[in-house]
C-alpha cells in the first residue's frame, strides 16, 4: 500500500462525553483502503464509542470524522449536518452485537430495506442484489422466514448481509460474535474472514483474540479513552511494549494459544 | 408446540417412551376442559341469580321483547358510528400528539404536552358541554366583528362553530380520547428497543422513515390490545352524548323509559347492548391482534 494514499478513514483528535464521563480523550487514527482494523480492549475503555462515532451512531463532541470523500468537523454545541452524517452512513455498514434485525420483516425485506427505502432502487432489482448477498452468507434458502426463526449466528449473517447489500466502503462491526452461543461463534466469524480475504476494509471491535490476530491488519488497544498501543497483530499480541496492554493480555495469553 | 409434539421428530429413532407424552397431553387437555366446565357451571348460576332478581322485581320481559328491536337498531346504530369514528379520529391524533411528544421540537413538545395536560385534566362531560353549547359564541362574536369591519367571510367562518350534537359527540371523544392514547402511543413507541433505531439510521433511513418503517409497524402491534380497550371504553362513555339528544342507546333506552316508566327494563336492556357490543369488538381486536403477531410465531 503506497504510503501516501489518502486514507479511508481519518479520525482526529475525538472526544466523547457521556455527561461529566469523558468516555474519548482525544483519539486520532486512520483506515486505509482494504485494512482490517482490530479493536480491543476492557469494557468501558470507549471502543465500541469510538467505532459508534464513526458513523455518529454516537455524536462525536469534538474532533474530525473523514470517512471517504466526507469530512466532518464535530465542536461542543454545534450539530454536525443531517446531509453529511447520510453521506457517512451510505458509505459504513454497521453489524451490531445484538444483530438488530427488524422482527417484523422477512429475511428478504430485512436485506433490501435500505435499498428501496434509502436508495429508491426499484423492487426487483433489490431483491437481486439482497439475494445475491444472501447467498454470500450462505442464507439464500431462508430469503423468506422471519428473524425469529432464525438462530443467533444465521441472524448476525443476515445483519451482515442487510449491510453489505448497501455496497459499503467499509463495514464497522462491534462485537459481532459476544451475543452468540459458542457453537454458533465459527459461521460468523468465517463470514468476516472471508469479507477480509476480500478486500473489504473493516474496523472491528472484538474479544475474540485468536479471531483478531488472524485477520486484522492492525490491532489498536485502548484504554479509558486513550489509545494506549497499535501494531501488527503477531508482535503485539505475542510481545506488548506498554504494561497496560501487557495486564490486558496476560491473563487472556495464559488460556488461549496465540 | 403442541402439534408438534405429536408427530414423533424425523430421521430419529423413535422414542420408547412416546406414549408417555401422549398421555400426558391427554391428561392435561381433560384437565382444561375440566376447568371449563366448571366456569360455565359458575355463569349459569350468576345469571340465575341475576333472573330470579328480576323475577322478584316483576321484571317486564314482554315489554322488553317487544321494544328491544327498534332500541337497538335505532341506537346502536348511532352508538357504533359515533365510536368508529372517533376512534379514527383519535388515533389520527394519538399518533401525532406522540410524535410530537418525543420531537426535539419547542413547538411539537409544547403543543402536545399542553393538549395532553388539558384534555386529560377535564372532564368528557364538561368538554362535551363546551364544544356543543360554548363554542356557537365564538361563532357570534366572530359574526359581531365580521360586521363592524365589514368582513362577510368572518360570519361563514363563524359558522363553523355551531356543531350539531353528532359532530360535537365525535369531536369531543375524539380528542379526549386522543390525548388519553397519546400516552400510550408515545409509551409504545418508546418500548421499541434501541437497537431497531440504530439499525435503521446506520443503514441511512431518515428519522421519519425509521419511526414510519421500523419503529411504528412494531408498536402498532404492541399497543393494539391498549387501543381495543380504548375503543371499548369509548363505546361506553359514547352514552354522554345522549345529553345531546343524539339517538343513541342511552338516549332510546332513556326515553322510553321515561315514557312508559319501565326504567329496569329499559336500562338493563341498553346495559345488554353495550356489553355484547364490547364483547364482539374485543373478539375483533383479539384476531387483529393473532394476525399482526404473525411474524411473531417459531
Amino acid at each position: 500500500m503506497p504510503m501516501n494514499a489518502k486514507p479511508l478513514i481519518q479520525v482526529e483528535n475525538l472526544h466523547k462525553w457521556f455527561g461529566m464521563l469523558h468516555v474519548l480523550r482525544g483519539v486520532s487514527f486512520t483506515v486505509q483502503t482494504r485494512e482490517v482494523l482490530v479493536l480491543i480492549g476492557r469494557s468501558g475503555s470507549g471502543k465500541s464509542t469510538m467505532l459508534r462515532c464513526v458513523n455518529f451512531l454516537e455524536e462525536p463532541s469534538a474532533g474530525t470524522i473523514q470517512v471517504g470523500d466526507v469530512v466532518v468537523g464535530c465542536n461542543p454545541g454545534v450539530q454536525p449536518d443531517d446531509k453529511d452524517i447520510l453521506a457517512v452512513r451510505l458509505q459504513t455498514g454497521m453489524v451490531f452485537q445484538e444483530f438488530n434485525l427488524f422482527p417484523h420483516m422477512t429475511v428478504i425485506q430485512n436485506v433490501i430495506e435500505g435499498l428501496t427505502t434509502v436508495k429508491k432502487m426499484p423492487k426487483d432489482k433489490a431483491v437481486a442484489l439482497g439475494e445475491k448477498y444472501l447467498a454470500k452468507v450462505g442464507l439464500l434458502e431462508k430469503r423468506d422466514v422471519f428473524p425469529i426463526r432464525l438462530s443467533g449466528g444465521q441472524k448476525q449473517r443476515v445483519a451482515i448481509a442487510r449491510s453489505l447489500a448497501m455496497e459499503p466502503k467499509v463495514m464497522l462491526f462491534d462485537e459481532p460474535t459476544s451475543a452468540l452461543d459458542p457453537e454458533l461463534i465459527g459461521e460468523v466469524l468465517d463470514v468476516i474472514r472471508e469479507l477480509a480475504y476480500e478486500g473489504m476494509s473493516m474496523i472491528i471491535v472484538t474479544h475474540e483474540m485468536g479471531f483478531a490476530q488472524d485477520v486484522g491488519d492492525r490491532v489498536m488497544y485502548l484504554e479509558n479513552g486513550i489509545i494506549v498501543e497499535e501494531g501488527l497483530p503477531p508482535e503485539m499480541f505475542k510481545d506488548p511494549k506498554d504494561p497496560r496492554t501487557k495486564n490486558f493480555l496476560e491473563p487472556i495469553k495464559k488460556y488461549h494459544t496465540l | 408446540m403442541a402439534v408438534e409434539a405429536l408427530s414423533p421428530p424425523v430421521g430419529q429413532p423413535p422414542d420408547p417412551d412416546y406414549q408417555m407424552g401422549l398421555d400426558l397431553m391427554a391428561f392435561q387437555q381433560k384437565q382444561r376442559r375440566i376447568l371449563s366446565i366448571k366456569i360455565a357451571v359458575v355463569w349459569l348460576v350468576l345469571l340465575g341469580f341475576v333472573i330470579s332478581f328480576l323475577l322478584f322485581i316483576e321484571f317486564d320481559f314482554a315489554y322488553v321483547v317487544e321494544n328491544a328491536w327498534f332500541i337497538i337498531k335505532e341506537g346502536a346504530k348511532w352508538t357504533i358510528i359515533i365510536s368508529v369514528v372517533s376512534i379514527f379520529f383519535a388515533t389520527i391524533l394519538a399518533l401525532l400528539g406522540a410524535l410530537g411528544r418525543l420531537s426535539k421540537n419547542s413547538i411539537a413538545l409544547g403543543i402536545s404536552g399542553f393538549y395532553v395536560s388539558l384534555f386529560r385534566g377535564t372532564p368528557l362531560l364538561i368538554q362535551i358541554y363546551v364544544i356543543y353549547l360554548g363554542l356557537p359564541q365564538v361563532g357570534k362574536s366572530l359574526a359581531l366583528l365580521g360586521a363592524s369591519l365589514g368582513l362577510p367571510f368572518l360570519s361563514t367562518v363563524g359558522d363553523w362553530f355551531i356543531l350539531t350534537p353528532i359532530q360535537s359527540g365525535v369531536l369531543a371523544l375524539s380528542l379526549n380520547y386522543g390525548a388519553y392514547m397519546t400516552e400510550i402511543f408515545r409509551a409504545g413507541l418508546q418500548s421499541i428497543h434501541h437497537g431497531q433505531n440504530e439499525a435503521a439510521v446506520s443503514l441511512g433511513l431518515s428519522r421519519w422513515q425509521t419511526i414510519r418503517r421500523v419503529i411504528l409497524p412494531q408498536a402498532v402491534r404492541i399497543i393494539i390490545p391498549d387501543i381495543g380497550n380504548q375503543f371499548i371504553a369509548m363505546q361506553k362513555d359514547s352514552s354522554l352524548v345522549s345529553i345531546m339528544g343524539v339517538w343513541e342507546l342511552t338516549y332510546m333506552a332513556n326515553r322510553m323509559a321515561r315514557k312508559d316508566i319501565k326504567f329496569m327494563e329499559m336500562f338493563l336492556l341498553a346495559a345488554a347492548a353495550y356489553w355484547v357490543l364490547t364483547i364482539i369488538s374485543s373478539w375483533l381486536e383479539g384476531l387483529l391482534e393473532k394476525r399482526l403477531s404473525h411474524a411473531y410465531e417459531r
